[in-house]
């Protein structure tokens, strides 16, 4: 496995054990390729105001949260910009931010950015598909992978 | 980085993948799903011919209408010949149930819930084990059959029939069905003339609504569609959105937020008006099927939470407005009601010889609902739109009325009150059950008496000998479940020690005359389970045998909002030897009629002909002769069982597909055509002579003896906290399924308590902490969940989990008149716990009834 600055190989969190995943299926699942994406400054983010943008590709709207509480998967001096696709996993409406939670509006499910994008409540079944995140030396915050398929795809790279 | 496994990518089922039509196995709603199996190294492309979806899958779906494949809808499985395969179990896009491919988490998750000797439902059982001291060892079926049969009839020959004793599912969908709950009835009712049975989480053999059943109205009447078309939606003890989600947020909601106007147009009489839809709920919780209205339009919204144990007041209350306000159907009473029955429901439950003023002033004391609230619930419920036009009130009700006290009164209280209202037998209206899981009864006549025994009690003081658990583990369901398991568990252990110190041999014929002999000579008791997992129950048991589930046998159900009927597939095989209870139940049967044919008793013998079936359609045509003569017109039908589905064969349902028909079918006289039935009692109630009975309630006596205790003796001030009790959207039942799910285990990792803000502030706990909550019944440990869904004062708690019950809790009361439990009110004591050693991960700290 090589990595460079521009294009990671990234291993998906797939195993024989837990999903039943023959060698074959496995071999399809396992590598995939992400681009790292600058998204904004990590001093330019506001507590609780989500930046829009999107992520893998330019058809896959996404969300970038400074939450000001600590959170799964977070970065930062809080450890807590966390970024999710906004798609609701349950049948692909987007997600609004509203008081440290995405809400959807069309059958109510919630979710906890801060838990891994978890819905807590409602008719989705998988977490919100969060994005990997890191800030590089300048402060800026980097997308470089997804763990979870967004909604409507059959995967997540278009 | 995830706190469970995430893929990136679906595999693409090809053209030629099988695609079977099915219906999710959990709850009463019934979504359609299609299921497509193909072998594991095949795959289809991404264009809309090149895959069995028939979808252009190069592009994103579109949301809210296009295809719903999601990650937990994907699982590799392998046939009983060792191929491996892909199954995808997707919502259905021609259901009338889930429209627009709607599901919830419940039902998304169907694929992750197959065997697979590769992920967490390798625990499934795989062969009948019988219990050797500590073990439970492997045995053939021919083995365990020659057990479970001998000792059954060395039991009844010895100790009579009574001494039979059993815990049955008698439900649809999963695990259930029409098939297996009839082989169940034939061999406990016809066969071993057993009275001692208690359906699956209840203590004895009963129907859950005797109180509507014996005015003429089957609970399950109204149609998916009423709750599109009522200008009034009442949920009375049911959260739809928890519970019955997809019904919720397909049929409820689009109504709620008016975009069933135009449907609503075609069916109301001309110059009736259109009103926006209202919507009451009465639960003490305030749950999110109350606060997702509320954030849409709080003026539409009525919220009544009244005290535990008070709702049959509270109905009567509303029932005594809608007659004093001049609001009640004079029609309906008149003609479609027996007028004979009248006076003492007026005396009784109206008490009309009390003064308007004071009878509410005593309602608003008992049940702290406020009367202004009781009189407009009274008004969104009954009074006519206009001189012309009554309103369409469709009223649903669930365990909050059927777990309450007075089960039988609560219940007649409800659809009184919906009769006298006109709310019964037009689009838009009804008064029925909203439902738990689905339905699928056909069954021959009970033997016992009504009401009927409690076998947990009967067990409990040390009787029976024979106890058969089917589907079923009540040691987390039951009420008062810690006693219960711990009184048994003493039995079982007994029974296990006296047959250590016999004959060593496990063959058939020295096991049975060994338990026997312990039998005779101790308290013990034989226990058999049957499941799909070695349940909490199993672990205790002497012969467990292994059930096939859902997808692994050929079923059928009806769902509870409009008593569809459809086939619900066979897709795979049974994990290892596993069978369905049906034909365990008639391996039993016929090697029964054999040794009592062999033994000379050719009348007992005969007790046990007719269960030779070779598939499960011979045994759905079996159960369909239970069923009166359904040659009949549409007034006649209305006295059919509900479930009545005589003439109907797998063949029909397969073309019917996701269409399926509505319960009862009777046949048409003219033209010998099926018939199904939307709605029902639209010309007469199901009664002899077609007139809803009227009944009189029991006078308030406060609380039972059983829960009452706690607030005497001083004991008032240790048990603090009324409790109630209740289900989590995500997880079903007692999470058999779900325990092995990981994004449900994650969110839901320990069973929890709801505690007020106020509450969680006294008592010192935050979100996440662990508290004990106790009573004399028994404990329980719960994670806090802080919230405002209770009133401070109230604890609710999850009702079952993998990890623990709050069935520990219940008291032992049941209805004089149903022996139905009051599962949903007891008084408790909390205190902080120390937490687990490790903490619990990533479990959000939200609460789940806040939406803006």
């Amino acid at each position: 496995m090589s990595f460079n600055r521009r294009e990671f190989i990234t291993v998906a969190a797939v195993t024989t054990t837990a999903t039943g995943i023959s060698r074959t299926a496995l071999a399809q699942l396992t590598e995939r390729k992400y681009p790292v994406t600058k998204i904004a400054k990590a001093s330019d983010l506001k507590t609780g105001e989500p930046l829009s943008f999107s992520y893998p590709d330019d058809n896959a709207p996404s969300y970038l949260v400074k939450l000001g509480r600590p959170a799964q998967g977070g970065v930062g001096k809080d450890k807590d910009i966390v970024a999710f696709s906004s798609l609701c996993t349950h049948m692909g409406c987007p997600v609004k931010f509203q008081e440290s939670r995405f809400v959807c509006p069309c059958h109510f499910s919630q979710f906890d950015p801060a838990v891994n994008g978890q819905c807590y409540q409602g008719l989705a079944t998988e977490y919100l598909p969060q994005i990997r995140l890191r800030i590089d030396e300048a402060g800026d915050i980097l997308a470089e992978g997804i763990d979870g398929l967004i909604w409507g795809r059959i995967e997540n790279k278009s | 980085m995830s706190v469970y496994e995430r893929r990136d990518s679906l595999p693409i089922p090809p053209k030629d993948a099988k695609a079977q039509n099915t219906v999710c196995q959990y709850c009463t709603v019934g979504c359609g799903y299609v299921v497509y199996t193909w072998p594991v190294g095949k795959s289809g492309g991404l264009s809309p011919e090149k895959n069995a979806f028939g979808v252009d899958l190069s592009q994103p779906q579109v949301a809210l209408e296009g295809l719903c494949y999601t990650e937990s809808m994907h699982a590799l499985i392998q046939s009983a010949n060792g191929q491996h395969m892909n199954v995808a179990i997707v919502p259905a896009a021609d259901s009338p149930i889930n429209l627009k491919r709607d599901h919830s988490s419940r039902g998304a998750t169907n694929a992750l819930t197959t065997y697979s000797g590769a992920r967490p439902t390798r625990e499934r059982l795989k062969t009948p084990l019988l219990r050797v001291g500590k073990a439970l060892v492997p045995i053939s079926w021919e083995e365990a059959v020659a057990v479970l049969a001998g000792v059954i009839q060395g039991v009844s020959d010895k100790f009579g029939p009574d001494a039979l004793c059993a815990k049955a599912t008698d439900h649809g969908g999963g695990g259930g069905g029409f098939e297996n709950n009839y082989a169940i009835g034939k061999l406990f009712f016809t066969g071993l003339q057993m009275k001692n049975v208690a359906i699956h989480n209840r203590p004895a053999y009963n129907s859950e609504v005797w109180g509507s059943r014996d005015r003429g109205v089957h609970e399950l009447h109204y149609t998916a569609e009423d709750a599109r078309l009522c200008d009034t939606l009442v949920l009375w003890g049911a959260n739809s959105y928890e519970t019955a989600s997809v019904f919720y947020t397909e049929h409820m909601l689009p109504n709620f937020q008016s975009q069933t106007q135009a449907e609503k147009k075609k069916v109301f009489s001309a110059g009736e008006p259109l009103e926006p839809m209202r919507m009451i709920v009465v639960d003490p919780r305030k749950t999110s099927s109350v606060a997702i209205p509320q954030s849409l339009a709080a003026e539409r919204v009525l919220h009544l939470r009244p005290n535990l144990g008070t709702d049959v007041v509270l109905t009567n209350a509303v029932a005594r407005v809608i007659w004093e306000k001049g609001y009640a159907d004079r029609s309906m009473i008149d003609q479609r009601s027996d007028t004979t029955t009248f006076a003492d429901y007026q005396a009784k439950s109206l008490m009309t010889e009390t003064a308007y003023a004071a009878f509410l002033a005593e309602a608003e004391k008992i049940t702290g609902v406020p009367r202004a609230d009781i009189e407009k619930a009274a008004e969104w419920m009954a009074k006519p739109k206009s001189d012309k036009f009554r309103r369409r009130s469709l009223i649903i009700y669930e365990k909050g009325m059927i777990w309450n006290q007075r089960n039988y009164d609560t219940i007649a209280a409800l659809v009184q009150m919906a009769v006298l209202g006109g709310n019964i037998g037009r689009e838009g209206t009804g008064c029925g059950r909203q439902g738990g899981h689905q339905e699928g009864y056909v069954r021959p006549g009970y033997p016992g008496v009504r009401p009927p025994p409690n076998v947990d009690k009967y067990l409990m003081e040390g009787n029976g000998k024979f106890y058969w658990v089917i589907g079923t583990n009540p040691y987390l369901t039951t009420p008062r479940s810690q006693q219960f398991r711990k009184s048994i568990n003493a039995r079982t252990s007994a029974l296990t020690r006296a047959i250590a110190s016999a004959v060593k041999s496990t063959a058939p014929a020295k096991r049975v005359e060994q338990v026997l002999s312990a039998l005779a000579s101790s308290s013990g008791l034989f226990m058999v389970v049957s499941d799909l997992y070695l349940t909490e129950t199993a672990r205790d048991a002497h012969l467990v045998l292994p059930a096939a589930g859902w997808g692994e046998m050929n079923l059928t159900s009806i769902n509870c909002n409009s008593r569809l009927l459809r086939l619900y597939e066979r897709f795979m095989d049974p994990p290892g030897q596993a069978k369905p209870d049906w034909e365990i139940l008639a391996l039993t049967a016929r090697k029964l009629e054999e040794a009592y044919t062999k033994a000379g008793k050719a009348e007992q013998a005969k007790q046990f002909s007719g269960f030779s079936w070779k598939t499960d359609e011979e045994v759905f045509q079996a159960g369909a002769q239970e069923f009166p003569d359904n040659t009949l017109d549409e007034k006649g039908a209305e006295s059919l069982p509900c479930e009545t589905y005589k003439g109907v064969t797998y063949a029909l349902l397969r073309s019917l597909g996701q269409k399926g028909i509505q319960t009862p079918v009777r046949k048409d006289p003219a033209t010998g055509a099926l018939v199904g039935t939307p709605r029902r009692y639209g010309k007469r109630f199901g009664t002899p002579d077609g007139k809803f009975k009227w009944y009189g309630t029991d006078p308030w006596s406060g609380f039972p003896a059983e829960v009452a205790k706690y607030f005497q003796g001083g004991k008032e001030k240790t048990y603090t906290f009324w409790l109630t009790t209740g289900r989590n959207q995500h997880i079903w039942q007692t999470g058999y399924h779900d325990q092995h799910i990981a994004q449900k285990m994650a969110a839901v990792p320990l069973p929890y308590v709801e505690i007020h803000p106020e509450d969680a502030k006294k008592l010192g706990v935050k979100a996440g902490d662990m508290v004990e909550v106790y009573n004399e019944e028994g404990s329980s440990n719960f994670q806090v969940h802080v919230t405002d869904a209770p009133k401070p004062g109230l604890i609710f708690a999850l009702q079952y989990h993998p990890r623990g019950t709050a069935n520990h809790l219940t008291s032992p009361y049941t209805d004089a008149k149903t022996t139905i439990p009051w599962y949903k009110g007891t008084r408790v004591a909390v205190r902080k716990a120390p937490s687990p050693a490790t903490k619990v991960p990533a479990t959000s700290p939200l609460a789940g009834n806040h939406f803006r």
